[in-house]
């Protein structure tokens, strides 16, 4: 009952943010503000207490399912229901908190932006639906809250859609993702013909022979590839970054793509070796790529995205190398640390009013604040001590290294070589921002992309809060599990990521004002392009398929349509033959009338 | 009386009706082509009822009918021959082709 | 009774209008009034049906019509037909409040035409008969014609034609094959033609094509359908929410109440050729979409699209896939309504509806036109939680395991192609609403007025459906399964 409730708050408020703060309708300054702080009401308010019901239900730490009623479709039937179980609980707690956080931070990102009452309550919905798909108890339920997370997405990302390149990221995001979802259906359709009903709970008891579950788990790896932007249909991440920072943080960096990491984790027990390695390879080349193409961006926040692949793909591979619960770990202190960092690049953004790095420099005296929270933020991120990330990458290494998988030697491999370059990145993108001389040139006004203009000031107080609470456990949500940490790869990790960072600071320390990725030398165009994938497929997919689309409607007129078209001219064109018997001279017309009397006569008596 | 006699005029009484019909230009004379061919009709009814000693006399009958429909024919017959002559100044049946296909 | 009256009130409302006098002047409040009495008895219908027996007919009349031809005035509500019809006499409600606001040319005319429609797709939809069936299936063509013919656009004349000669042969192909049936069994009654199918294999084969070729002109299927689009582009507002909305509805109402149930095996043998037109029709449909620079004619398509999720579902002969049919129908009727009232008004606004020509940026110029618009097209594109998702999703569930004897490999082949077709179906909706709702707009102008308080009238109850389908689709599916259960003879 109170899970249901936790679902049903946010979705009240994003209801309730839609339809009453317009009321009564005005569109002046004054009334768009007023209407900003009722709708900030309706976007905290629910979320709060969302979020305060799932601490209960941690500290109640009982399993409990309920079932609300039951679809009968003709076929399985479909249980709407919900469950509560340790992971689900882990999980909404952690959307919970970082959803708030982010529905704060808004309130002083958005200020006076007219959108904002469909900003926060498009916020809402999102929250309502991952959480959603943390609780439900039947994979169709968890189908919807899956698909409205995507719309969410796109909503948001496109939030600025008056910029045609934000309205490409939205559908770019959609698509791809909508793409996995097919496959992901289908899987839910093999899991649950197989075990004859939806429930996982029902799944996961039944016995399923291996064949089928290999099918039905790789099919389900497409989803989850798609909304957990891993390789191939990763693609969408880097470009969604076009939405406003907060959703950035929430969304695309702690919340929607940790949920293809979450259903893993959740069905964990149905995924056979074989899906596992392939969603191994599939992380291996991900968290490295990734990292690598992290390396080279120039733009803050795609800097972050890269460094989320590449933070997913760690979490993947650690599901596909039998670690499970370091996955789930590195989830929630990734979740923390990674929201922490997209707050704290939106206030840098929001202060300096570009996104590039290059236009960055010398914020540490100016934004103290920002300076010691992203600082916490990146320290979880290379995973140094005390730092979260620390504790959940040492999980991680530690379950790799003991790893039975066939491919464990690729995963490890590539998951040291990545801390390494992970290192490298956060030191180069923490040095370029707070270090150095500053560049920042005033604007005429917000480029795309940016509410706000330089002002010279720290964020408001309202920004800073949340940034504030988030380093709190990106900082110590790491001693949790401090007994479960192994000393021999947390030293072998925090070596190689000292060696990264510190050959950046080397090589920055050399020429403070060039930017450390020409390290890369020749490699570099291709890191920053994410090594043509995004063309690879636009030549592969989408213009192919826009072809394919301009013949068919060509087709269409032409064949379909002209076959109908010919078919009415075949007509007119016979009738054409006979018309001139109908000449206007009546007397021909009786002739004629007389000739067919004869006839039909002559034919009676011959053939009578 | 043979039969034979009166069923013969009627059959060269229709067929000049006939040709009238379809030969002739002049409307007046198709319309009169066509009380022939009527008339020719009636000789035939008349003279079959007294052949067969119909005791209804239904030909005799029918005959009154087609004399009364053939008074209203040629009287409305007229009146669209003269309109047409009115408004075209011609009652020449091959003249007229309005309604005909191009 | 109360079904006798639902034909009766339109029927006497349009002869009403016939009687030259004062009621020509107030022509669309009286239309609206009798729609709305139409409405209420619909409601009324729904609200005496006995919900835990939804698959027997209820409130049947049985009266002699034609009786040397055993033609009967037969007619009946089940699980299947009851939504149809409350969903009819709704958007002809909703059409009347529409034209309420925009006084047309020639009220009179339009309101006798739009009632005469709401008679014959009422009466389609309720009728037991054969015959009675094909009649009422007819009486719909007329009006729409002249709907479309006298308040159309600029090649109203040419669309018009286009649409009455191909329904017109597509009823044709349809009488010889109900003819055909009747020739066979000597009877015209569909509950006993479901109950015993008394025909042999091949006469149903052949009954099941002619009727299916009919039925699929009017639904439409690929690639029967190319009069859709130049109807719709060219029927004027309300023209193109009723035929996509209930006139589509009655080609696949007639493959559930007609073709699937009194003709099993002609069905299951005919079955994967109407998947795999069904599939095509899918993707042609949104691939058509996607090239597509006409807004009018791009909604005509993606109901090529969405027709062809509802023939899947009928293909796959299982529960689940015609349960889908008749969800996917009904949430199509909601759906593309409300799409086709938007584009209208945006028409009216602009004088256009070619995309090139609409601008951009049309969330700031008119938000409340933008944000629906956003709405129907997420709705249309199967997004959970909507209504348009169930129709689709089931659809491709029942393909995954169609009915026994049915070739399951083809099925699993169209399921994916179906699956991809959605994707292709979410790609066209989103780049036209990226097209036309996202982009530069410069700021507010004096120039159009957003939507108003009678178009929002209009509109509301189909949002709020689509919103209460889509999120208790129970409402819908507890009221077909016992109809479609009935008529699988499965128990």
């Amino acid at each position: 009952m109170i899970a249901s409730l936790v679902v049903v708050l946010p979705f009240a408020g994003a209801v309730l943010g839609l339809l009453l703060p317009r009321h009564p309708h005005g569109r002046s300054p004054a009334d768009n503000l007023a209407a900003n702080k009722r709708a900030a009401w309706f976007g905290v308010v629910p979320t709060a207490l969302s979020t305060a019901l799932v601490g209960w239900l941690a500290w109640e730490n009982t399993p409990s399912t309920s079932v609300l009623t039951k679809i009968d479709t003709g076929g399985i039937a479909i249980t709407v229901g919900l469950e509560v179980a340790e992971l689900s609980v882990l999980t909404a707690m952690l959307v919970g908190v970082v959803a708030l956080a982010v529905q704060v931070y808004s309130v002083g990102y958005m200020r006076g932006e007219s959108r904002y009452p469909s900003f926060s309550a498009f916020i809402s919905l999102f929250t309502s639906a991952m959480l959603l798909v943390v609780f439900a108890a039947d994979l169709l339920v968890l189908y919807v809250g899956w698909e409205i997370m995507g719309l969410c997405s796109y909503l948001l990302v496109g939030h600025w859609w008056e910029e045609r390149a934000n309205s490409r990221a939205a559908i770019k995001a959609f698509l791809v993702t909508r793409l996995g979802d097919v496959g992901f259906l289908f899987g839910i359709f093999v899991l649950g013909f197989a075990a004859g009903s939806f429930r996982i709970a029902d799944i996961m008891a039944a016995d399923i022979p291996e064949p089928t579950l290999v099918l039905a788990t790789l099919l389900l790896l497409a989803g989850v590839a798609g909304k957990s932007a891993q390789v191939p249909l990763h693609t969408w991440l880097p470009d969604a970054m076009a939405g406003p920072t907060p959703i950035s943080a929430l969304i695309h960096a702690a919340t929607m793509v940790a949920a293809g990491i979450f259903v893993v984790a959740r069905l964990y027990v149905l995924f056979p070796q074989p899906t596992l390695d392939v969603l191994g390879v599939a992380a291996a080349i991900g968290m490295l790529g990734a990292a690598l193409a992290a390396f080279a961006q120039n733009d803050l926040k795609r800097v972050l995205a890269y460094s989320t692949i590449s933070q997913l793909a760690y979490m993947a591979a650690a599901l596909a190398g039998g670690a499970r619960d370091a996955a789930v770990f590195h989830l929630v202190t990734h979740g923390a640390f990674k929201a922490l960092l997209f707050l704290c690049a939106g206030a840098v953004i929001h202060h300096v009013g570009s996104n590039l790095l290059g236009h960055m420099g010398g914020l540490r005296r100016s934004m103290p604040v920002t300076f010691t929270t992203m600082t916490i933020g990146y320290a979880a991120l290379i995973g140094l001590p005390p730092a979260s990330g620390f504790f959940s990458k040492d999980a991680i290494l530690y379950g790799l290294e003991r790893s039975s998988s066939p491919i464990q030697l690729v995963l490890y491999g590539s998951a040291l070589l990545t801390v390494g370059v992970t290192g490298a990145y956060a030191t180069r993108a923490w040095l370029m921002t707070f270090f150095g001389t500053g560049k920042i040139q005033a604007l005429p006004e917000p480029a795309p992309g940016t509410a706000h203009v330089f002002d010279g000031r720290e964020a408001p107080l309202s920004m800073l809060w949340p940034m504030g609470v988030l380093a709190v456990p990106a900082l110590l949500l790491g001693f949790t599990d401090a007994g479960e940490f192994h000393l021999a790869p947390a030293v072998t990790a925090l070596a190689v990521a000292l060696l990264g960072a510190a050959f950046v600071y080397v090589i920055w320390r050399g020429a403070p004002e060039r930017d450390p990725a020409r390290l890369l030398g020749p490699f570099r165009d291709p890191c920053e392009q994410a090594f043509y994938v995004d063309r690879l497929y636009a030549a592969v997919f989408v213009r192919p398929v826009l072809a394919l689309a301009r013949g068919v409607v060509r087709t269409d007129d032409d064949v379909v349509d002209g076959a109908v078209r010919a078919t009415g001219r075949a007509t007119v064109g016979l009738s054409g033959l006979t018309r001139h018997l109908q000449n206007g001279n009546a007397q021909l017309y009786v002739t004629g009338v007389l000739a067919g009397v004869l006839l039909i006569a002559v034919g009676a008596v011959v053939l009578g | 009386m043979h039969v034979v006699y009166p069923a013969v005029v009627a059959a060269l009484l229709f067929s000049v009706g006939v040709y009238g019909v379809l030969a002739r230009r002049n409307t007046i004379l198709v319309l009169m082509s066509v009380e022939l061919m009527l008339n020719a009709v009636n000789l035939n009814l008349v003279a079959f009822d007294v052949w067969l000693r119909d005791v209804l006399h239904s030909g005799q009958v029918l005959t009154l009918f087609v004399i009364v429909i053939a008074a209203a024919e040629v009287g409305i017959g007229l009146a669209i021959v003269l309109a047409v002559f009115r408004t075209r100044k011609a009652i020449e049946l091959d003249r007229l082709r309005e309604l005909g296909e191009p | 009774m109360l079904l006798v009256a639902l034909l009766a009130l339109p029927l006497l409302g349009a002869l009403a209008l016939l009687v030259p006098g004062p009621l020509g002047a107030v022509a669309v409040r009286f239309g609206l009034v009798v729609s709305g009495v139409v409405l209420a008895v619909a409601v009324a219908v729904a609200a005496v049906f006995d919900y835990s027996d939804a698959g027997t007919m209820q409130g049947t009349v049985d009266l002699a019509w034609i009786p040397w031809l055993g033609v009967r005035f037969h007619l009946g509500v089940d699980g299947i037909s009851l939504p149809l019809v409350v969903l009819t006499a709704l958007l002809t409600l909703l059409c009347l409040v529409y034209l309420a606001g925009h006084r047309p040319p020639r009220a009179r005319e339009l309101v006798f035409a739009l009632l005469v429609l709401e008679l014959g797709m009422i009466g389609t939809f309720l009728s037991l008969d054969l015959l009675l069936f094909f009649v009422f299936f007819e009486v719909v063509l007329i009006p729409m014609y002249f709907v479309i013919a006298v308040w159309g656009g600029e090649g109203r004349r040419r669309a018009a034609y286009k649409f009455i000669l191909y329904t017109l042969l597509g009823s044709a192909v349809l009488l010889v094959g109900l003819l055909y049936v009747w020739a066979q069994t000597g009877t015209l009654d569909m509950v006993r033609l479901a109950a015993e199918h008394p025909m042999s294999r091949t006469a149903q084969i052949l009954a099941f094509t002619a009727i299916g070729l009919g039925l699929a002109v009017k639904t439409p299927m690929w690639p029967l359908h190319t009069w859709l689009p130049d109807a719709h582009t060219e029927a004027p507002t309300v023209g193109s929410v009723l035929l996509a909305g209930v006139l589509l509805k009655m080609g696949t109402y007639g493959f559930a109440r007609v073709a699937i149930p009194i003709l099993p095996e002609g069905a299951a043998a005919v079955a994967p050729w109407l998947g795999a037109l069904a599939v095509v029709g899918i993707v042609y449909g949104a691939l058509a979409c996607l090239a597509q620079r006409d807004l009018k004619r791009l909604i005509a398509y993606s109901s090529v699209g969405h027709m062809g999720f509802v023939l899947l579902g009928f293909a796959t002969l299982t529960p689940v896939g015609i349960n889908a049919a008749l969800f996917g129908n009904v949430a199509h009727g909601l759906i593309t309504g409300l799409l086709f009232f938007l584009v209208g008004a945006l028409k009216e606004r602009h004088g256009t509806s070619d995309l090139d020509r609409l601008g951009s940026g049309l969330l700031g110029r008119l938000p409340y036109v933008g944000s629906l618009l956003t709405f129907a097209c997420v709705a249309s594109l199967g997004l959970p939680g909507l209504a348009g998702f169930w129709g689709e999703m089931l659809a491709l569930q029942g393909a995954y395991e169609p009915a026994a004897g049915l070739p399951r490999g083809l099925f699993l082949t169209f399921m994916v192609i179906g699956g991809l077709g959605a994707v292709l179906t979410a790609a066209y909706f989103l780049v036209m609403l990226s097209r036309l709702t996202h982009g530069p707009w410069g700021g507010p102008g004096p120039a159009i007025h957003d939507a108003t308080r009678v178009e929002l009238t209009a509109w509301v109850p189909l949002v709020v459906l689509i919103l209460v389908f889509g999120l208790w689709p129970s409402a819908l599916l507890g009221l077909t399964t016992p109809a479609v259960h009935a008529l699988l003879g499965v128990p």
